[in-house]
């Protein structure tokens, strides 16, 4: 694999229902670059605890780049503005458990874009260590 | 289980070194006497697509949290006070992993052996191992390795009372179990942790601890627990959801 990214994306409804669905994508991923298997654990996770606070809203949409280093996921619309306030507020307390604890445990980065009406997209990376 | 008033007396010992003079050893001599209880109760819960070795060692939790509680000033023998502890750990496996959906027999023969494999080769390689890996060592593919892994996700709370599961003498050990361990939350000080958190189990408020705050990873808050990886994947999931649930 190069450089160049490969792209893989996924629209589903928001319903917990498709979490699983999801979830097999990203373990196909991690097969493909030979991720391991707690790492993949961590990705999915991060999906999850994302998708769970999107609400009401009907359908996201899960892009994927994967090269030989790094996966990097953006995950949106989400109309939820709150998941943003989470992610770019304060440092959590010691003992708080917050989404954005959450999320910089189990990925190298991650970030909020604003996109179109006000929406947001949310940036996760997680590196391929060597072995 | 009989138990003779010279092991009662022999056990009382070992209690009172253990909890009064802080002897480890005295500790781990009451485990090894009764892990052969274990065994017996985990067999009791065999067939129920759960490999018996991982129902024992979730037995040992409760062997080992009624070892860590038992009140010297109570007058009970340790077996009357564990076996409800040890059922309960059981009860509470099952109830966190019950089948929810029809699994192929296949598929969960091989989901019943992922979480050893995963923890063998961990081991075995000094790292989490990748999905190939696992799946050259189940002699399967990565496809059926996925699939197998995400029917372990398929579980559901359901009653494990209503199942012919009921523990000593009619009595349901997780009736036993649910008072001991509010009991045992009133006495710790959380207060600085968010109501969410705490109103989680002690052990499930520690992994997330361990993980979120301490930064372990996955296999090494297992080994603390002695517990599989992917119990502690289960585990983590759980707790994040019932959390987020209150607090919505």
């Amino acid at each position: 694999m190069a450089d160049e990214p490969d792209v893989i994306e996924l629209a589903t409804p928001v319903d917990r229902a498709w979490d699983p669905v999801v979830r097999l994508v990203l373990g196909g991923i991690a097969d493909r670059i030979d991720l391991p298997f707690e790492d993949l654990d961590d990705l999915q996770l991060a999906v999850e605890r994302l998708r769970a606070e999107a609400g009401s809203q009907a359908s996201l949409t899960l892009a994927v780049e994967v090269t030989d280093r790094r996966v990097r996921m953006r995950l949106g619309p989400l109309r939820e503005r709150a998941i943003a306030e989470a992610l770019q507020g304060p440092e959590p307390q010691p003992g708080e458990l917050s989404l954005r604890r959450i999320l910089e445990t189990v990925v190298d980065s991650y970030g909020v874009e604003e996109a179109a009406d006000g929406e947001l997209v949310v940036r996760l990376e997680k590196r391929v260590r060597g072995r | 289980m009989t138990v003779t008033r010279a092991t009662r007396d022999a056990d009382r010992e070992l209690l009172r070194r253990y909890h009064e003079d802080g002897d480890e050893a005295a500790r781990q001599e009451l485990v090894e006497r009764y892990l052969p209880l274990v065994r017996a109760l985990a067999r009791r819960y065999a067939g129920r697509g759960e490999a018996v070795e991982d129902l024992e060692q979730v037995g040992a939790i409760g062997l080992i949290k009624a070892i860590d509680r038992y009140d010297l000033e109570r007058d009970v023998a340790l077996t009357t006070y564990a076996t409800p502890n040890v059922v309960g750990e059981i009860k509470r496996h099952f109830r966190d992993r019950a089948w929810a959906v029809r699994v192929p027999r296949g598929l969960q023969e091989l989901h019943s052996r992922l979480a050893r494999t995963i923890d063998r080769l961990t081991a075995l390689h000094g790292r989490s191992p990748s999905i190939a890996e696992i799946a050259e060592e189940l002699e399967t593919t990565p496809e059926q390795v996925l699939e197998a892994l995400e029917t372990g996700s398929a579980y559901t709370t359901v009653s494990l009372s209503a199942d012919g599961m009921e523990g000593e003498e009619g009595q349901d050990p997780m009736d036993a179990l649910g008072a001991e361990d509010e009991e045992f939350e009133r006495s710790e000080d959380r207060a600085s942790l968010a109501p969410a958190l705490r109103s989680l189990p002690e052990r499930e408020r520690e992994i997330l601890r361990l993980r979120f705050e301490e930064g372990l990873t996955q296999t090494q808050i297992a080994e603390r627990f002695g517990i599989s990886q992917m119990h502690v994947s289960r585990l983590i999931r759980k707790s994040l959801e019932q959390m987020r649930r209150q607090l919505s």
